[in-house]
């Protein structure tokens, strides 16, 4: 042993970040034993005035002792005890200050006061149902554990809790063991929890040290040693286990569903506490259920949703009595390294003469086989039993240095501590007991006492408190430690349920780990296996202590002087921190050593057995722990050492597969077993969810991509410019198409809507590359891809000098200069730049001298890029911006004869005098497109025509004739430049006096040939016999026959327009027809200019006037 | 040769007179000057007929020229001015006979350079012949912005460009050098210097021109007027170049010999013939015209290769020669 202390002194920390420093491990180590010693002198004190204690003494000491508690418990705060004292008193009205201390003191200590317990007895009831839901409140483990308990319960809870059974039950049967019961209660929770807290305690020591593998071996070994013994158990029982006990459930059934009249008290076995409300209030309201007895607890038996092996429906109280006894047993086989010389039968050869000693042979094996076998009727035979086989090795190993006695008291004192557990049951008949309860019945007419107990009472019940009362020493010895009393949470007085509950999980806890070790109820329990073994407090060893004075006289023959010598000859021959370790620690560890063993036994890798694995279950324990650790330092660090916070931290957090998966406790701290170790695990590969259930892709964000944009141009001043360029180059290009498409209207006679295409360039997007992740900051170096990035650029400058488009041949050549120029430039800067320093040690060239001289050598200096910036781009973009003007202004220049020649200025004029034919008809609507295309021709913006379309043949009409009546001269003639005259009135017989003279005789004649009608205006004729324009070729020469009249027309209007010039300008209007200088005469205008005069004067003149 | 060489010595030397060269210069010098235009006329010549030939045709046209000259962008700014205004002087004299040629003695380039040049005439001849009939128009360039589109239009009067007020400040920096220069003139001397101005290789000598360039020997196709008026502007801008550059190699010779030497008056008068080299200093004994050797040096400087050819040196190109620089 002490070679393994320096090995527990290992500073932790080492290896694991979280578990805090050494010196906190060491100063929590340092605590525990102090509280320890503390402990020990209490006990020292106590155990010396026990014996001859009398009432005022004993309660001086104890109030004394109470006191030094609380300190500690002030000290520590642990296992919320000081909580629990200072709830007490609330619930007790008539108790008092006093009492509620006394009863702390009941649970802490062991005689209790038979006296004063008598009074509050069912505030007690009460107390423990509260603590019983604070227990639930305070752990959800514990909650859990109680959850997955249902079967573990003893049938015995159902009677007892009813409120209003109890209070008779208190008073008449026998008061004092149902008190002492109550305080044995108390007290085993007490146990049970400072347990619990050892364990605890324990376990963050084992993650404040470091254990080494040094015992494991030996832990293997005895485990082996076990599991041979329990393999002989199981083979020398005949038929095998499962067999007579599945017989057993089998004859269970059967029984329990045709019995239905016959049974007066079901066994109902573990019911859940659901159920046990229930039978409370039936129990209640007994009077107004129509049922019997019977049919009820045939009901609720049916109900019940399982029963242990050992259950049987002939055997009243074999249930409760073998899970108990075989839990003590299987607790006791446990502590192998003090059982291990009574696990199997004392060989001949070994001692030759044993067996002339000892009379009556007896050992564990041997007691589990009787235990299978159902031999044991009683408690007491059993607890004989195991007191045979210590007092046995004690009688042949007389020796006092004898290593077996040492194993022998040890474990003596062990079993006094266990066997309170065993309730006092004597296993009887089925029919006997109902032969009893219904002898009891017929006695109910006269004993009212009798008459309050539950119905569901059953004999059972009986036997505690038999055998409390024929012996009320051992009742004290129940304050020895068991397991989750809080959760079976059966009233004080019925001691057996509670016994039976905590026994179930006994059982469920010592079951080999080969076999079905593990099932769902021991996950919430953090108590390793042995937790009684491992409280080194005061409680467990007081308890052996005054049993050692009370139980020995009566049950052990001879054994009891040598009780307290036992205790001292025992002295810790461990430092107690490495005995819980191994003890608390050893199954554990020896399945992991025998795991370990079995893969590499003879020192080489067994390829056949099967491997090491993780399992989530583990992984799982991995992080508890390591939470918890953390949790713990932080306690530490602020000095609160808290075991039921730790617990409660410790229990959310948790995922629900725990729940639902078999989760594997073990005690093992985390360094031991590194097999489920989770390494850290980077954020960013985590595996995260949304809340919709969806992976959270975390890699884009963390991995590491090269950085966008980086293959674009920066945004700087010259490539904004550029860029604007191009774009002012695409809108103009925009309006070249429709120039196009105008001047294409005039030269052909026809044209078709799909005749032109439009011009809509794309705006220019600049690619980046996509999303590649690379392995380090450096650059991205695949040359076609920066080949390709340059070739865009190259694109884009080729488009900025004008190119609309090109070659790829050609942008392959320039593509490949300009990369080679840009290399060779590069090199020329890393050659300034990679100079010998000078002899300052200075750079040889500064920055801008390296730029400048490289700049030079590759044939460019600043000068010229500035020229390039400054002609090329920006003075590029004023003269783009002119030529657009330009372009513009042409275009609307072009449009405006399409728009009419009254138009106006910007041809709106065009549709204000209800020119019908241009406004949109309704056919184009119907249609319900861009019936004429000119939205698509881009035409209809310039013409004003976003809401209305004009039909492109009418365009193009107008356009086509406009053209050609422009190109015959030069005048343009734009828009109405005058307001029209009024029209002349029409040249009447009435009016004929009022022209001139020399051309009445004139008009007289038209007008007669006119039949005396007004005469026309030449231009009002229609069409058809209208005369034709007369048209003057370019010599100037009129030729046509209609010449001479026209030339007479025009110097007889001539004449007139000069006579009424100097005429008054009242009659004006009279002689001559509509005066229109804008209407189509151009032609005519245009083609003499030299004549101008005379020819304006001509057209001037209607040609109303000759007629003939 | 030697014959051919001669051919254009009153020329030569009233081009240099106008550049400022006062004395009587000598004729290697100008048989100099005369041999190296004549190289520079060819070399012309020559590449602008590769440059039509990779067009795919055979004339050589006004812009192949141009686009040799194109990096010189007051050069070509004065030749696109010549040319408009000798667009304008055709259509005046189309149109009215009497009107364009009332102007001035003789029509053709000299007209046009004269009524230009003539700093009597106020504020220049863009703002004076604005206004009248005709509109001058502008001589349109393959690679100017409007021919990045598809549909050629029409100028508008308003728009003034940026391009052409530096073309104008070019040109009127030179109209400057020149009233300094004939400030001081009296009438007589003033008629000397506006005779010399309108020295030219090519007007009323088309035929000499067109066998001393090499018409037919080196461009195959008979170039038209326009070409020869380009290439007359051209060699007087030549000549004015190597002139001045020659003027400033002996300037700077003189002053070197003269601070080896020379004495404190020369030395303040080098000073300040060096500060102002005037064309009618006081006429001095020491002043020599330029010689044939500062005519040469003035070439090699103008020679000398710019920053720019140095773009694709790195690009191999085997045997390689430096091609003759134009001026």
């Amino acid at each position: 042993m002490s070679s393994s202390t320096p090995a527990r002194h290992l500073p932790n920390g080492i290896s694991r970040i979280t578990n805090g420093t050494g010196g906190g491990g060491g100063a929590r180590r340092t605590a525990s034993m102090t509280r320890d010693g503390a402990i020990g002198a209490g006990l020292g004190e106590r155990e010396a005035e026990e014996d001859a204690a009398e009432d005022p003494v004993q309660m001086m000491l104890r109030e004394r002792w109470a006191q030094a508690e609380a300190k500690i418990a002030a000290l520590f705060g642990t296992d919320g005890q000081t909580r629990r004292a200072s709830r007490r008193p609330t619930p007790q009205p008539d108790g008092g200050a006093a009492h509620a201390r006394f009863e702390e003191h009941a649970k802490t200590s062991p005689p209790p006061k038979k006296a004063a317990r008598q009074i509050d007895d069912d505030y007690g009831d009460d107390d423990d149902e509260e603590e019983e839901e604070e227990g639930a409140r305070r752990s959800p483990l514990m909650a859990k554990s109680k959850a997955a308990l249902p079967n573990g319960l003893s049938p015995r809870a159902v009677r007892s809790p009813a409120p209003v059974s109890k209070p008779p039950a208190a008073r008449t049967s026998t008061t004092s063991s149902s008190d002492q019961a109550k305080s044995s209660e108390d007290v085993r929770k007490q146990l049970e929890e400072d347990k619990a807290a050892a364990a605890e305690r324990a376990k963050r020591s084992f993650q404040a040290m470091f254990y080494t593998l040094e015992s494991d071996r030996d832990a293997m070994l005895e485990q082996q040693k076990l599991d041979e013994l329990d393999r002989e158990v199981e083979n020398e029982i005949s038929g095998g286990p499962n067999g007579t006990q599945g017989a057993q459930q089998d004859a269970a059934a059967s029984t329990s569903a045709p019995t239905q009249g016959t049974l007066g008290s079901a066994d109902l076995g573990a019911s859940s506490l659901t159920l046990k409300h229930l039978i409370a209030r039936i129990d209640m309201k007994r009077d107004m259920v129509r049922a019997s007895d019977n049919q009820l607890r045939t009901l609720i038996s049916e109900v019940r949703k399982g029963r242990s092996k050992w259950a049987s429906e002939e055997k009243v109280g074999q249930e409760e009595l073998y899970e108990a006894a075989e839990k003590v047993l299987m607790e006791l086989k446990a502590m192998t390294e003090y059982a291990q010389p009574f696990l199997v039968r004392v060989n001949k050869r070994d001692a030759p003469d044993y067996y002339h000693v000892i009379s009556r042979p007896m050992d564990i094996g041997t007691m589990i086989k009787k235990l299978k076998q159902l031999s044991y009727k009683s408690k007491r035979e059993f607890v004989d039993d195991l007191n045979l086989i210590w007092a046995n090795c004690l009688k042949y190993n007389s020796n006092s240095d004898h290593p077996y006695r040492k194993k022998a008291l040890y474990m003596r004192k062990e079993t006094d501590k266990l066997t309170p557990l065993i309730p006092e049951i004597v296993v009887r008949d089925r029919a006997e007991v109902e032969a009893e309860e219904r002898r009891q019945h017929s006695l109910d007419a006269d004993d009212s006492d009798e008459e309050d107990e539950p119905i569901m009472a059953s004999r059972g019940r009986k036997a505690p408190a038999k055998g409390t009362g024929s012996k009320g020493a051992p009742s004290a010895a129940q304050k020895a430690p068991s397991v989750n009393v809080d959760d079976a949470s059966t009233p004080e007085r019925e001691v057996k349920p509670a016994v039976h509950a905590s026994a179930s999980h006994l059982r469920n806890e010592f079951l080999r780990a080969d076999s079905e070790m593990q099932d769902a109820s021991s996950a919430g329990f953090s108590t390793p296996p042995p937790p009684g073994t491992a409280t080194p407090n005061i409680n467990g060893v007081h308890a052996s202590g005054t049993l050692g004075s009370q139980v020995d006289v009566t049950e052990v023959d001879g054994m009891g002087n040598s009780v307290i010598s036992a205790q001292s000859e025992e002295a810790d021959e461990d430092d107690p921190g490495f005995k819980t370790w191994k003890q608390v620690t050893k199954k554990d560890r020896a399945l992991a050593a025998s795991d370990r063993n079995r893969l590499f036994r003879g020192e080489h890798l067994n390829v056949d057995e099967p491997a090491l694995l993780r399992s989530k279950a583990a992984m799982r324990r991995w992080m508890r722990q390591q939470r918890e650790i953390s949790a713990d330092k932080a306690i530490h660090d602020g000095d609160i050492p808290e075991g039921d916070e730790q617990q409660d931290s410790s229990a959310p957090g948790e995922t629900l597969a725990e729940g639902i998966e078999k989760d594997e406790d073990s005690t093992l701290p985390d360094y031991y077993n590194p097999l489920s170790a989770i390494p850290d695990l980077n954020e960013r590969w985590r595996w995260t969810t949304d809340s919709e259930g969806k992976v959270v892709p975390q890699s884009e964000d963390w991995m590491r991509m090269y950085p966008k944009e980086q293959y674009k141009s920066p945004e700087g001043a010259l490539s904004q410019r550029m860029k604007a360029n191009m774009r002012q180059m695409q809108e103009t290009r925009k309006v070249c198409s429709k120039i196009g498409i105008v001047k294409q209207m005039q030269l052909q006679g026809q044209t078709y809507q799909n005749q032109f295409q439009k011009y809509e360039p794309m705006p220019f997007v600049e690619q980046d590359v996509g999303a590649v992740v690379v392995s380090e900051a450096g650059p991205l170096m695949a040359p076609w891809v920066n080949r390709a990035a340059l070739q865009s650029s190259i694109g884009k400058l080729f488009y900025h000098a004008g190119f609309e488009d090109f070659q790829p041949s050609a942008m392959d050549t320039i593509t490949d200069l300009a990369g080679d120029y840009f290399r060779k430039l590069t090199e020329g800067l890393r050659a300034f730049r990679e100079q010998p320093k000078t002899s300052t040690h200075a750079p040889r060239f500064s920055f801008e001298e390296q730029v400048l001289h490289a700049l030079y050598e590759g044939g460019q200096d600043i000068e010229g890029l500035e020229t390039y910036a400054k002609d090329d781009v920006e003075r590029l973009s004023t003269k783009l911006g002119v030529v657009h003007d330009r372009m513009r202004s042409h275009l609307s220049d072009l449009l405006r004869p399409a728009l009419g020649d009254n138009a106006g200025a910007d041809g709106v004029g065009a549709f204000q005098e209800g020119s019908e034919e241009f406004v949109q008809g309704d056919f184009a609507q119907e249609i319900d497109e861009d019936f004429f295309g000119l939205r698509e021709l881009g035409l209809a913006e310039e013409l004003g025509l976003e809401s209305l379309s004009v039909p492109l043949h009418l365009l193009q009409n107008r356009m086509h004739s406009a053209y050609q009546a422009q190109n015959q001269g030069p005048t343009i003639s734009t828009g109405i430049v005058f307001p029209q005259p009024e029209p002349y009135d029409p040249v009447t017989t009435e009016s004929l006096p009022k022209e001139i003279g020399l051309i009445q005789d004139f008009f007289r004649e038209r007008l007669r040939k006119n039949h005396d009608e007004s005469l026309v205006e030449d231009e009002d004729l229609p069409q058809k016999q209208r005369f034709p324009k007369p048209r003057l070729p370019p010599t100037g020469k009129i030729s046509s026959p209609r010449k001479r009249p026209i030339r007479e027309q025009q110097q007889a209007a001539k004449k007139k327009r000069k006579l009424e010039e100097t005429e008054e300008k009242a009659k004006l209007e009279k002689p001559i027809g509509k005066l229109r200088l804008q209407v189509p005469e151009p032609n005519e205008n245009g083609v003499d200019p030299e004549k101008d005069a005379e020819a304006n004067v001509a057209m001037m003149s209607p040609e109303s006037i000759d007629g003939s | 040769m030697a014959e051919a060489r001669a051919k254009y010595r009153t020329e030569i030397q009233q081009m240099m007179f106008v550049s400022g060269e006062t004395g009587d210069v000598s004729a290697e010098t100008t048989s100099m000057i005369e041999g190296i235009v004549q190289q520079q006329v060819m070399e012309m010549l020559k590449r602008a007929t590769e440059l039509a030939a990779r067009r795919g045709v055979r004339t050589i046209s006004t812009d192949d020229l141009i686009f040799l000259i194109r990096h010189d962008k007051a050069k070509v700014s004065r030749l696109r001015t010549f040319l408009s205004w000798k667009d304008v002087r055709k259509s005046a004299k189309d149109s009215d006979e009497k009107g364009g040629s009332g102007g001035g003695d003789a029509g053709g380039v000299e007209d046009f350079d004269l009524t230009a040049n003539d700093p009597t005439l106020g504020t220049g001849p863009s703002v004076g012949t604005r206004n009248s009939k005709n509109k001058k128009a502008k001589v349109g360039l393959p690679w100017d912005v409007s021919s990045f589109y598809s549909e050629v239009v029409p100028e508008r009067e308003d728009e003034e460009d940026e391009e052409e007020e530096e073309m104008n400040a070019a040109t009127l920096q030179r109209l400057k050098q020149a009233d300094e220069r004939t400030k001081g003139m009296n009438a007589e001397e003033y008629l000397h210097f506006s005779e010399c101005r309108q020295a030219s290789f090519t007007f009323r000598k088309g035929k000499r021109f067109r066998e001393w360039a090499g018409f037919g020997l080196v461009t195959e196709s008979k170039p038209n007027d326009d070409i020869v008026d380009i290439l007359g502007f051209l060699t007087y801008e030549i000549v004015t170049l190597l002139t001045e550059e020659a003027l400033r190699v002996k300037a700077a010779e003189d002053a070197v010999r003269r601070e080896r030497g020379g004495d404190a008056e020369a030395k303040l008068r080098g000073r300040k013939r060096r500060r102002e080299p005037g064309l009618f200093d006081p006429p001095e004994e020491a002043r020599t015209p330029v010689g044939a050797k500062h005519t040469l040096e003035a070439y090699r400087r103008l020679q000398r290769p710019e920053l720019k050819s140095r773009y694709l040196h790195h690009v191999p190109k085997g045997n390689w020669q430096r091609p003759l620089k134009l001026i």
